[in-house]
């Protein structure tokens, strides 16, 4: 018989929106908890309504694939909060649940009348999680923090660069999903707590702080130097080489553009750079006094650099890996979707998830970044269309009648 | 008042940051961990900066210190019998095993989940490795930077369509390793609470690659919805979206909604040139970026990074500053929220540490203890606790084996 999942039964009444809050729950739904949005059609997650879209375009707040993405295995209802009976609901849901959560900014949940002390005697057991970008003190406490700016505050951007370069970006809001995963941690923290000892509590997370953590090897630098790190591109202080290489660019064009294509290289020692001046068909290179060391590499790293790139410009990024790590080499792909789509290992692993969806049919989505022996996890349905399980949760969770409901509904109070 | 999980026993074989900062993030919140490193160079983050006065020392490694936090520290060679013996009693008493040995090196040493579940049923044994423990990247080596790009995300960095020739950028750090980490953390947690209802162990995997490849944002979508790829090259939809220089220092103009350009407009005091067609909405502005960028950065450079923050968050427009090491240690607002600690080790002193990413009410995250010298806790673990005498230990440590 099949095990149940690890937080079955455990239900999250999920405030969350954008990316950060909706990959927290994304986690727990991964293992196996009911989560149940809170959504609301007069502004619905901001995801929602963000490309990409099936055929290019908005077709409305089912079709996205970033919703689709980060949403998976949740359900979703819809309440009006300007109706007073979408606020009860709210209340039942509370009760019948074991989690809250919300990352909107500080105090906005007091004013929906949902802060903690509200909630607690709701259900006085309960753990709330409060995942806002600059925490619930602070005198930036009411600051408002976009997913992009919050990796340039964090400082990731300050020692993100090319040399000599100003300040760079992750390229994406990498503090969203950090903070999302310490989320998915301090809920499970806090339940385990619960199981043992009946009590609940409330966590209080920032987002900029839960990123400060992930970049500490920075701030030790100030604080036990008093220095700022330089930025120095893809280089390491202690590994050469350290980098990205241009390999053949993909041979047909993507949405008429000409896609280039990389491949990492790392060598961690002086015997895995002999493995790779052997794999390069330059075995001299090994012991050439300009490469021999890793001082003598850092010394001479440009030229070490264009070797490399000599070997690997004229080759298919992927058959290049394959050669190099046969020979020992710590070397991947530096992948974009169209590859990763197809990365024999993601692939071979079964990592990728294809479920009907309802509004945009079976789209391939990213999965479970983990296996589990004895409570297999999986993603159990696609991401929910907005209001699909409204009714369902509310006659089968919270005890409306079809009429109650229908009630609701002609009010607007479940829009 | 004890910590969340101050019930708990972990063991780590861990090295540089994923399996550390996996149980560094459960011994800040109360477990007790055993941390083994290998005799003699022990853990290769100690070989890692940043050192005080930049001197090398294995016991002054500032990324060593931060991820061992709170544990105890034993050296031990688990690829001899007698040492793989001894980790079999170390975990014969723990809740949790948690490991970052590559698949290749698990074989060597013969690591099974099945082996140490012998010892142990109850057991929960964390892998986590770059490319998971099935799959024909099995074997394969990687650092950082191999995982970083081959789980998508590096592609997506970098100096944008003007400089093709710059690489793709890595993000500062050990990223692959902390995202490993929290989210092995995660995963851990998952089967903790399986067991409290099922009474059993089990073997839980994390890959990293996978852990990169889940956080992708909207851009893996691309490819199956739009047939489209999202790299560093591709112009921006929206502006402004950029980091600007101020008379200080850096700062990031994020405008958005098109509300928020509108804001800031005002903050600048509504000048002549922001009322162009060609800005009218951010659309426009994006592919207007060219001229806007003159007229946007003539004003930014006149104002500080703080001065033009705080104008614009009064308007809740997002802006941020493009935060130095040194604009975290001394900002007010962290200060308030005592969030750097300062923790003393006794060979590395006493410097400032990034502190709690959670705030728990009734169970609070503590540091208890600096991180482990080498072997420290040696015979505290393997004399007092597991009875033997200083003879053996003599001898163990003789053959290389603690």
């Amino acid at each position: 018989m099949a095990k149940k999942l690890p937080l079955e039964g455990i239900r999250i009444a999920d405030f969350t929106w954008v990316w950060a809050g909706p990959y927290c729950t994304l986690q727990l739904a991964h293992l196996g908890a009911e989560v149940i949005r809170i959504e609301t059609r007069t502004r619905p997650c901001v995801t929602r309504m963000l490309p990409p879209w099936p055929d290019g375009k908005f077709s409305g707040p089912d079709c996205s694939g970033y919703f689709n993405q980060y949403n998976q295995g949740k359900k979703s209802i819809t309440l009006n909060f300007k109706h007073p009976e979408a606020h009860e609901v709210a209340r039942r849901l509370i009760k019948a649940s074991d989690v809250v959560i919300n990352n909107f900014a500080a105090g906005v949940m007091e004013r929906m009348g949902f802060g903690y002390p509200e909630v607690r005697k709701l259900k006085p057991d309960i753990v709330m999680v409060s995942l806002t970008g600059y925490g619930d003190t602070g005198p930036y406490r009411d600051y408002v923090a976009y997913g992009p700016a919050q990796v340039p505050l964090s400082g990731l951007s300050s020692l993100t660069g090319y040399k000599g370069w100003p300040p760079m970006h992750a390229g994406f809001s990498y503090a969203d999903p950090n903070a999302g995963a310490h989320g998915a941690m301090a809920v499970m923290m806090a339940l385990y707590h619960r199981a043992r000892t009946g009590e609940g509590q409330y966590v209080e997370m920032s987002q900029w702080e839960c990123a400060i953590d992930v970049l500490a090897e920075g701030t030790l630098e100030y604080s036990m130097n008093g220095r700022e790190p330089e930025r120095n591109g893809n280089r390491d202080p202690y590994m050469a080489p350290h980098g990205n290489f241009k390999c053949l660019d993909w041979p047909d064009k993507i949405a008429d553009q000409v896609v280039d294509r990389w491949i990492s290289i790392v060598c961690a020692d002086d015997a895995e750079w002999g493995r790779l001046a052997r794999a390069i068909g330059r075995p001299e290179l090994a012991a050439d006094p300009r490469f021999k060391t890793l001082a003598a590499r850092k010394n001479n790293e440009d030229e070490l650099e264009a070797i490399i790139t000599s070997w690997t410009s004229t080759r298919d990024p992927a058959s290049a890996v394959e050669h190099l790590q046969k020979a020992g080499v710590a070397a991947g792909v530096v992948a974009d979707a169209r590859y990763l789509s197809q990365d024999p290992n993601l692939t071979a692993r079964d990592y990728f998830v294809y479920k009907q969806h309802p509004e945009v049919g079976v789209k391939q989505h990213c999965g479970i970044p983990w296996r589990m022996s004895a409570t297999p996890c999986e993603v159990r349905s696609p991401a929910p269309t907005i209001g699909q399980h409204t009714d369902e949760v509310l006659m089968g969770t919270l005890g409306y009648s079809r009429a109650e409901l229908d009630e609701l509904k002609k009010k607007h109070a479940l829009d | 008042m004890a910590g969340a999980l101050s019930d708990l026993k972990i063991v780590e074989l861990g090295e540089l940051v994923s399996a550390p900062y996996a149980s560094k993030l459960m011994a800040d919140m109360g477990a007790e961990v055993i941390k083994i490193e290998r005799p003699g160079t022990g853990d290769r983050s100690r070989q890692r900066g940043p050192f005080p006065g930049g001197e090398p020392h294995p016991e002054k490694s500032g990324l060593f210190l931060y991820l061992n936090t709170n544990k105890l520290g034993v050296t031990l060679d688990v690829a001899t019998p007698e040492g793989f013996g001894l980790l079999e009693r170390l975990v014969a008493d723990a809740d949790i095993f948690i490991h970052n040995l590559n698949p290749p090196e698990m074989d060597r040493v013969g690591l099974t989940y099945e082996r140490l579940a012998k010892v142990n049923p109850r057991l929960i044994m964390t892998s986590i490795t770059p490319w998971g423990l099935s799959g024909p990247y099995r074997d394969w080596r990687a650092e950082d930077l191999t995982v970083w790009t081959a789980g998508g995300v590096c592609v997506l960095n970098g100096a944008g369509p003007e400089h093709p020739e710059l690489p793709p950028l890595k993000t500062f750090g050990h990223q692959s390793g902390y995202q490993g980490g929290v989210h092995g953390a995660v995963a851990t947690m998952g089967a903790l609470m399986a067991r409290l209802r099922d009474g059993e162990g089990q073997h839980v995997e994390v890959s990293e690659q996978e852990t990169i490849a889940s956080m992708l944002e909207m851009t893996f979508e691309y490819w199956p919805y739009m047939k489209m790829v999202a790299t560093r090259l591709g112009a921006k939809p929206i502006q402004p979206v950029e980091t600007m220089e101020a008379s200080d220092g850096y700062i990031y103009i994020c405008c958005i909604e098109d509300h928020q350009w509108d804001r800031l407009v005002e903050v600048m005091g509504n000048p002549e040139w922001a009322k162009e067609e060609i800005f009218a909405d951010r659309f426009k502005r994006a592919a207007s970026w060219d001229a806007l960028k003159v007229f946007l950065g003539d004003y930014v450079r006149q104002r500080t990074v703080l001065g033009l923050y705080k104008a614009a968050q009064a308007k809740r427009i997002p802006l941020a500053p493009v935060s130095t090491m040194g604009d975290l240690l001394n900002s007010e607002h962290l200060k308030a929220r005592g969030f750097f600690v300062e923790i003393t080790q006794p060979v590395a002193g006493t410097h400032k540490y990034p502190g709690a990413p959670l705030k728990y009410e009734k169970t609070p995250w503590q540091i208890r203890r600096p991180a482990p010298t080498l072997g420290q806790h040696n015979e505290e673990i393997f004399g007092a606790r597991l009875g033997l005498d200083k003879a053996r230990l003599g001898e163990l440590s003789k053959k290389g084996v603690i």
